[in-house]
């Protein structure tokens, strides 16, 4: 399965995605969320249905088993629908999708049971104990609590703890718990929703190093979040829907390898190099302290190249963030006034490249 | 239905059940007494035309025999108000209640249909019900040992009586429960039950004190609950199945209803 194959997402499924869906943890082929009025049975030409609001529109991606797979994109962008239909609290319009191999609509409990997911803003049972509370979703999961121990530990959820009723816990520890509630049981995919909501900064980072245990265990996470540094941190792909459509879907490595790094370098005395020239760099300029400055992009090479023979005293390199690809992004997206129930425009693998 | 969920559902309502039911056990001991203590005064009051003879037939029931103490038992709001709890309120609030507060997400993300899950809810409601009428038939046995009556008590028709109770108190719950999986916030899913429950046992007092409005009675669900019928020994089957038929409906809708709802993200 190739990454270009999903680009489009009005394209129809490739022989080669159906030949290979046996290695996608889960695929969707232009699923499409649409709530309100239906269309009327006679389409005059030029008349759209009022109150129609499309949520998901033919949103067609697959994600390969084993990955961590981040699905990024505003407040009201499609993400909570699109997680929604994969697990079966939403029906689809229109398409279809599967989820380790089997139908949503049709195998929505057998999907549940093989997957673990963390809700946005979980709410638990406030009256339960947190021991209790694992106790009763691990049993209404069916499978034994293999990972929950571990879980516990690296989260530094105590036993005195989780003998208090969940009503006391801070909203860290209940997304603690939301966060072994949903792996407790080694589920084969997890859908995480902004599951770093209300952890601190090394409850993060123990967090991550579970997310990189369970992929070197083979285990799929899908990952949605508006934090883009931890996305860019964890996920292997990227997906990045805006009003309903896909407008993004790449390796981070590679959406991370065509942005244009920040360039400041300084040099003993005049001795400024000549680098409007040189493959990959643009914006060049000098500020008032005599600093020159760029944007880079591609292969480093060249650049260094020109630097050489110059007496370069410092210089720095800004690592390119997902942050600016995803703002990217967004800069071309239709005004705000348009239609708000009106999917943008698909990303095509030619405009895409062109980035 | 899941043993797990119904075992959550026991725990965490068998406190409120234990207290309702003895309530309830109270209540039903309470009216033989009454029966035995101020029967034959009460009979000799309404004789005397002081109080006028069509305000005696509250609900089909009187304090002048046995059976319609215990009738009146039935169909006294404060009955109405303990099957209540369970009936309405844990019924309304089962699914619209968790969704409100956001736990159906972690209840739905395990391998559970919604069907399962409302047939779970449902024999839960139906237990709970079923103990707190077993609790009122237990006090009316109770009362009527305590005043020495016990003799003129049809003891083999409560379990008769328990299941029209069963019946009509199943039907209200059905209906709450389908209107529970039809809305997003408790609110409305207990004001729409309750409205069907107040307007039908308005219906039924108004018919039972006013004979102009008599013709209004057949349109209340509490007219089927024939208490006193059942203890002199009349069973009225249209009655039985009329309740079991709107339960049979209710249940249809929210079957049909709940798992095709689409369950947007709680806001």
């Amino acid at each position: 399965m190739t990454v270009d194959s999903t680009l489009d997402s009005r394209a129809p499924p490739s022989a080669e995605r159906v030949a290979f869906a046996s290695m996608d943890a889960l695929t969707t082929t232009g699923l499409t969320k649409r709530y309100g009025h239906r269309e009327p049975p006679i389409h005059r030409p030029g008349h759209r249905p009022t109150g129609e609001v499309r949520a998901l529109e033919d949103l067609t991606i697959a994600v390969r088993e084993g990955e961590i797979f981040g699905f990024l994109g505003p407040n009201g962008a499609g993400k909570s629908t699109t997680i929604r239909l994969l697990l079966g609290y939403l029906h689809p319009t229109a398409g279809s999708a599967t989820v380790l191999g089997r139908d949503i609509v049709r195998d929505s409990v057998e999907i549940r049971r093989r997957v673990g997911y963390l809700p946005g803003g979980i709410a638990l049972y406030d009256s339960l104990s947190g021991e209790r509370l694992l106790d009763y979703l691990g049993e209404l999961t069916g499978r034994p609590s293999v990972r929950r121990a571990e879980l516990l530990e690296r989260l530094e959820l105590s036993e005195r703890t989780l003998r208090r009723p969940v009503r006391d816990y801070s909203r860290g520890m209940r997304q603690k718990i939301g966060i072994v509630q949903a792996l407790q049981h080694d589920p084969e995919l997890a859908v995480l929703d902004e599951p770093t909501e209300g952890l601190d900064p090394l409850m993060q980072r123990a967090f991550y190093g579970i997310l990189d245990d369970l992929r070197a265990a083979g285990r799929t996470i899908f990952f949605s979040s508006h934090i883009l540094s931890e996305v860019e941190r964890v996920c292997d792909r990227v997906a990045i829907v805006r009003r309903g459509r896909l407008v993004a879907l790449e390796d981070v490595a590679s959406l991370l390898e065509r942005r244009k790094r920040n360039v400041e370098l300084r040099v003993a005395g005049d001795d400024v190099p000549v680098l409007d020239s040189v493959p990959g760099v643009s914006a060049v300029g000098r500020t008032a302290d005599g600093r020159v400055t760029c944007q880079l992009e591609g292969d480093v090479g060249p650049f260094l190249a020109a630097l050489a023979g110059h007496h370069v005293v410092d210089l720095t390199i800004e690592p390119a963030h997902l942050e600016e690809a995803f703002l990217e992004l967004y800069e071309d997206a239709e005004p705000d006034g348009g239609d708000p129930s009106a999917g943008a425009a698909p990303v095509t693998p030619e405009g895409l490249a062109a980035r | 239905m899941n043993r797990t969920l119904f075992g959550h559902l026991w725990r965490s309502q068998r406190t409120k059940l234990l207290v309702v039911c003895v309530a309830m056990l109270a209540w039903s001991t309470f009216l033989p007494v009454i029966y035995q203590s101020f029967g034959q005064q009460m009979q000799a009051l309404v004789d005397s035309g002081v109080i006028p003879k069509q305000l005696t037939n509250f609900g089909g029931a009187d304090v002048f025999t046995l059976a319609g103490s215990v009738a009146l038992g039935y169909i006294h709001p404060i009955a109405i108000i303990l099957v209540s709890i369970f009936a309405i309120g844990f019924s309304a609030s089962a699914v619209a209640g968790e969704r409100q507060r956001g736990t159906l997400e972690v209840l739905l993300a395990r391998p559970l249909s919604r069907w399962t899950v409302y047939i779970t809810l449902l024999a839960a409601v139906l237990l709970f019900i079923g103990l707190v009428l077993a609790a009122a038939s237990l006090g009316t046995v109770a009362g009527s040992a305590a005043a020495g009556i016990l003799d003129q008590l049809p003891v083999g028709r409560l379990p008769l009586l328990w299941l029209n109770g069963m019946l009509l108190w199943g039907a209200f719950a059905a209906i709450a429960l389908a209107a529970s999986v039809s809305f997003d916030r408790l609110t409305p899913a207990l004001g729409v039950t309750l409205a069907i429950v107040i307007v039908s046992y308005f219906l039924y007092v108004l018919g039972s004190l006013w004979p102009d409005a008599k013709g209004l009675e057949p349109y209340s669900l509490f007219t089927y609950l024939t208490s006193r019928d059942i203890l002199t020994g009349i069973v009225d089957v249209k009655s039985f199945a009329l309740l079991g038929a709107v339960a049979a409906v209710a249940i249809a809708i929210a079957l049909v209803v709940f798992p095709r709802r689409d369950l947007a993200a709680p806001s």
